[in-house]
């Protein structure tokens, strides 16, 4: 099949790649792109791993063909925060030691993104349910909550 | 060893200090193996059976070999070295004339492209001719069963080693003869019929737990390189990678020292990455088309043909005097295994049979096969599925009895010294300090509130349930090294996969045996070209035994460096101590040398100062088991059985907790894999031996919207021979929660559920059964 060209912004830079047309997003910046951070834990859009945003939006990229991203806005774990930096939910998985095997961490922040951009101050039930898209078999969950509610009151503080 | 004192307060054991990977792993810089992408690269599949149990008539793979991109295509008669009785699944690479379970693979295929391979695996034509399944236990162990092994397969009991968990006496645990029985072990002690004579109360349960699988978010993963003289590089997701590299040489029937495995970062483990699985085709592949291939099982892949946790039928029957003295214990419990040998027997057995102090008990344990996916481990192989039947019992019969479910207990819980089953004795633990909390917190103090408040105002019935558990504790020899460099840092090196944080841990164990903070100290994983020999990154023992290497090689090259210093001091190494990365002389701190001089003359041209480089390589005779009780308190709906967790304790005697951080998280994610056992999880098969729930879709693992937050209670009673007193952590924590949820359950809708996962079904399904759930 021939491959067509995508253009679209992945990270705030404008890209152009050749993607064929039944090349997924996912796969499409994993292998594409070089951006390895969205992972396949599933391919059928129930682990959340491959979570990034789209246009703002928390989408499974694993079920989204690389083509439906023409000139829309792509977000990956890679561009949450400015290169050298830490998006505050970033630090806070790391001074919480969340992270253990790491795999689910990309897309569990960046579903956490997603959850305080539409809501900076979430209840736990919010926070609860915004991530529970996103498998983790590692962790018990219990201290993302912890670093999700303490990245979130150190949002709404800078903002108040 | 004695607990290291040390002079100063230094960042190191004991500080709640963040992972050194936490940044990369934050960002999503960390590489696994699908995230690495050499020039050249193949993508492999795995054509894999249909039918859990059929003789392959034909196979026809000249379609496929002609698809443009293809680049090889194999079945068993391209590799000479497999046999028809495969040893172990590792060995059962491609399949030869018949087929065990269904997902077994028949052929492989590498091409340009992963959807090239897909098409490829559809052009492949393969003849089956179905034969007659033994997909249950029960039926696969009784005579006429379909057989799944060829015969004269021998049991494969290096799982149960490989975990060093407790050994039977090797006459108790033999082969048995008998179709489809691949092991078999009876343990007994004293008169178990007079005991039953005896009894006041005798309860009779048969406790079931499906297979489940471990569930680790990264599928397996391997990439595979030769060079040009025949060294085989693999980049693997694995927990040993000194045991991938044997199993590989071992089935590939190449020397060992000729494969580099290189250990990626691992998503996960939990015991499903020990054994071989991919590697050896893999390498096969890449072998044959001379290029790097990489090969990543899907998660449909790994729930129907990975290497999940057995089912476990314990048939328990215990009898006990009314004011609950203990007579005698009788148990059958079969383990089935799948198409191959694998189980760990003891553990069951030592639990049943010796957490509570019996007199008379007879544990019998069969290991069966069937026509379906082979087991492997899962944290604490064997001991959720047998905590799920004592535990259950052990509260029931407390409220058959009318006794305290802790002071019965307690009155008959082992502790240092009491005997096991195989009559060695309980190594020191912290049994009872466990138990004891569990009385001491709120949740059970408050437990006749709770279940007051249910039932009334719309709420659901209330209740409050815990069980105890534990671990052995793995043992395995390993080594380290400690190095002291030019600039006075130090380098740790050992071959131990971090799959848990324990880098961390073993970074701080180094600094504060030698004297530094932990920042001065940087460790390192090797490969198996650089790395000295280690084990597992499995049986809760990486701090326990590593730590001990690291420990000890620390020692060393700090003994070294102050040798060094006495030296050039003239002072004796008995008056010198390390502070502020300087060697100095005690009561005279203006006399000093610092650790940077001392490193930079050990590689200086012309110097005759040696380098300083600690080395240590243990090996262990003395378990440390680690005891954890986990208390739920629960709200079931008295119609639908739908159940609500809402606090959810974890108590564990960690000896010491060398990271609180990384001690937490363990207890953490430990408890909730327990509570996939107890609520959620299992793996469904039909009457044909396919798997009916292949996605995670179907196999439901807990999310972040069904728990509460996990409470930890750490409890330190320290080992006597662990690093700092520290005993095992990650395996303990996966153990108590099927029975605490089904004694909570019990507790709250009155009815007791013998078979996991506890769901609203079986709950609903129960109480209407006794008349008293919905119409």
């Amino acid at each position: 099949m021939k491959k067509q060209v995508l253009n679209c912004t992945v990270n705030d830079e404008a890209v152009e790649v050749l993607v064929k047309p039944y090349t997924t997003l996912l796969d499409a910046l994993r292998e594409d792109l070089g951006l390895t951070g969205p992972k396949e834990g599933c391919g059928t859009g129930d682990c959340g791993a491959c979570t990034i945003h789209l246009d703002g939006k928390p989408v499974a990229s694993c079920l989204m063909l690389a083509m439906q991203a023409r000139g829309r806005s792509v977000r990956t774990i890679e561009g949450l925060a400015k290169t050298g930096t830490l998006h505050p939910l970033q630090d806070a998985f790391v001074r919480h030691g969340v992270p253990q095997c790491g795999f689910c961490i990309p897309g569990v922040l960046m579903a956490a993104a997603a959850v305080l951009a539409e809501n900076p101050k979430p209840t736990e039930q919010e926070i609860r349910y915004g991530i529970a898209g996103n498998l983790c078999r590692c962790t018990g969950y219990t201290k993302m909550l912890t670093a999700i509610t303490e990245a979130a009151g150190a949002a709404a503080r800078r903002e108040g | 060893m004695a607990v290291m004192k040390t002079t100063r307060d230094i960042k190191g054991v004991g500080d709640p200090i963040p992972r050194a990977d936490g940044r990369e792993k934050v960002t999503g810089a960390v590489q696994y193996v699908a995230d690495i992408q050499p020039r050249g690269l193949l993508h492999a599949k795995l054509l894999r059976s249909p039918h859990a149990h059929a003789r392959l008539v034909r196979i026809d793979t000249s379609k496929a070999k002609a698809l443009a991109g293809v680049r090889a295509v194999i079945t068993a008669k391209d590799m000479p070295q497999l046999k028809k009785k495969a040893p172990t699944r590792a060995h059962a690479v491609l399949a030869i004339d018949r087929v065990v379970f269904a997902g077994q693979p028949v052929a492989a295929v590498a091409a340009d492209e992963l959807a090239i391979a897909e098409e490829a695996l559809d052009l492949i034509e393969v003849e089956y001719q179905v034969l007659p399944v033994a997909v249950d236990p029960l039926k696969a162990m009784q005579p006429g069963a379909p057989p799944v092994a060829e015969a004269g397969t021998e049991a494969d009991t290096s799982e149960a080693l490989a975990h060093s968990a407790v050994a039977l006496a090797s006459s108790e645990t033999k082969s048995a003869k008998a179709v489809n029985i691949s092991q078999q072990a009876t343990v007994k002690r004293g008169d178990v019929a007079k005991g039953f004579a005896e009894a006041d109360h005798v309860l009779e349960r048969t406790y079931r737990v499906p297979m489940v699988h471990q569930g680790y978010l990264e599928p397996h993963a391997v990439l595979a390189q030769w060079d040009t003289v025949g060294n085989l590089t693999l980049w693997a997701s694995t927990q040993g990678s000194f045991n991938t590299r044997s199993e590989v040489a071992d089935v590939l029937e190449i020397p060992e020292n000729r494969i580099k495995v290189i250990p990626v970062e691992c998503g996960g483990g939990f015991g499903g990455k020990i054994r071989a699985l991919c590697e050896p085709i893999t390498a096969e592949l890449a072998r044959v088309t001379n290029r790097p291939v990489r090969y990543v099982m899907t998660r449909k892949e790994e729930l129907e043909a990975g290497m999940p946790a057995p089912q476990v039928i314990i048939k328990l029957r215990t009898g006990v005097k009314r004011d609950g003295t203990l007579l005698a214990i009788e148990a059958d419990t079969v383990l089935d295994t799948g198409a191959f040998s694998g189980t760990v027997l003891a553990v069951s057995a030592v639990f049943l049979g010796s957490m509570y102090k019996w007199p008379a008990f007879e544990i019998r344990g069969m290991e069966v096969l069937t026509h379906k996916p082979s087991v492997a481990a899962y944290r604490a192989p064997a001991a959720p599925q047998t905590i799920f039947a004592i535990e259950s019992h052990m509260t029931q019969i407390a409220r058959d009895l009318g006794l305290d479910p802790i002071e019965f207990r307690m009155r008959h819980l082992i502790q240092e010294g009491d005997p096991m089953v195989n009559n060695q004795p309980w190594q020191s633990n912290g049994a009872k300090q466990v138990l004891a909390k569990v009385a001491e917190h709120p949740l059970w103090k408050g437990r006749k509130e709770w279940a007051a408040s249910g039932g009334k105002e719309g709420r659901g019935l209330r209740g409050t349930g815990f069980a105890l558990g534990g671990w052995l504790g793995g043992l395995q020899p390993t080594s380290a090294t400690v190095r002291l460099n030019p600039d006075g840092s130090l380098n740790v090196l050992t071959g131990q996969v971090d799959i848990a944080g324990t880098n961390i841990s073993l970074a701080q164990i180094a600094a504060t045996a030698f004297g530094v903070d932990f920042d001065q100290v940087k460790i390192t994983t090797g490969d198996t070209d650089t790395a000295p020999l280690t084990g597992l990154s499995a049986g809760s023992k990486t701090i326990y035994t590593v730590g001990s290497a690291v420990l000890k090689a620390a020692e060393d090259a700090r003994r070294q460096t102050l040798e060094i210093a006495a030296k050039e001091m003239e002072a004796s190494i008995h008056d010198l101590e390390i502070r502020d990365n300087k060697v100095v002389v005690k009561g005279a701190p203006d006399k000093s040398v610092t650790l940077a001089s001392i490193g930079k003359k050990g590689n200086l041209y012309m110097s005759k100062v040696p380098p300083v480089l600690g080395t240590a390589t243990p090996a262990f005779s003395q378990q440390a088991p680690g005891f954890c009780a986990q208390i739920a308190r629960v709200e079931v709906d008295p119609d639908t059985g739908e159940t609500t967790l809402h606090d959810f304790v974890v108590i564990q005697d960690v000896g010491k907790a060398i990271n609180p951080l990384g001690v937490e998280g363990q207890m953490q994610g430990g408890a909730v894999q327990s509570l996939g056992f107890a609520m959620t999880e299992g793996l469904m098969f039909d009457d044909n031996g396919r798997l009916m729930n292949p996605s995670l879709l179907d196999y439901r693992k807990l999310t972040a919207a069904d728990l509460p937050n996990i409470e930890t209670i750490i409890v330190e009673v320290p080992s006597p021979s662990g690093p700092f007193g520290a005993r095992g952590v990650g395996e303990p924590p996966i153990v108590p929660a099927p029975a605490a949820i089904a004694n909570a359950v019990e507790d709250a809708a009155g009815v007791r559920i013998t078979e996991l996962p506890v769901t609203p079904e079986r709950i609903a399904l129960a109480r209407a059964a006794q008349g008293t759930g919905a119409s």
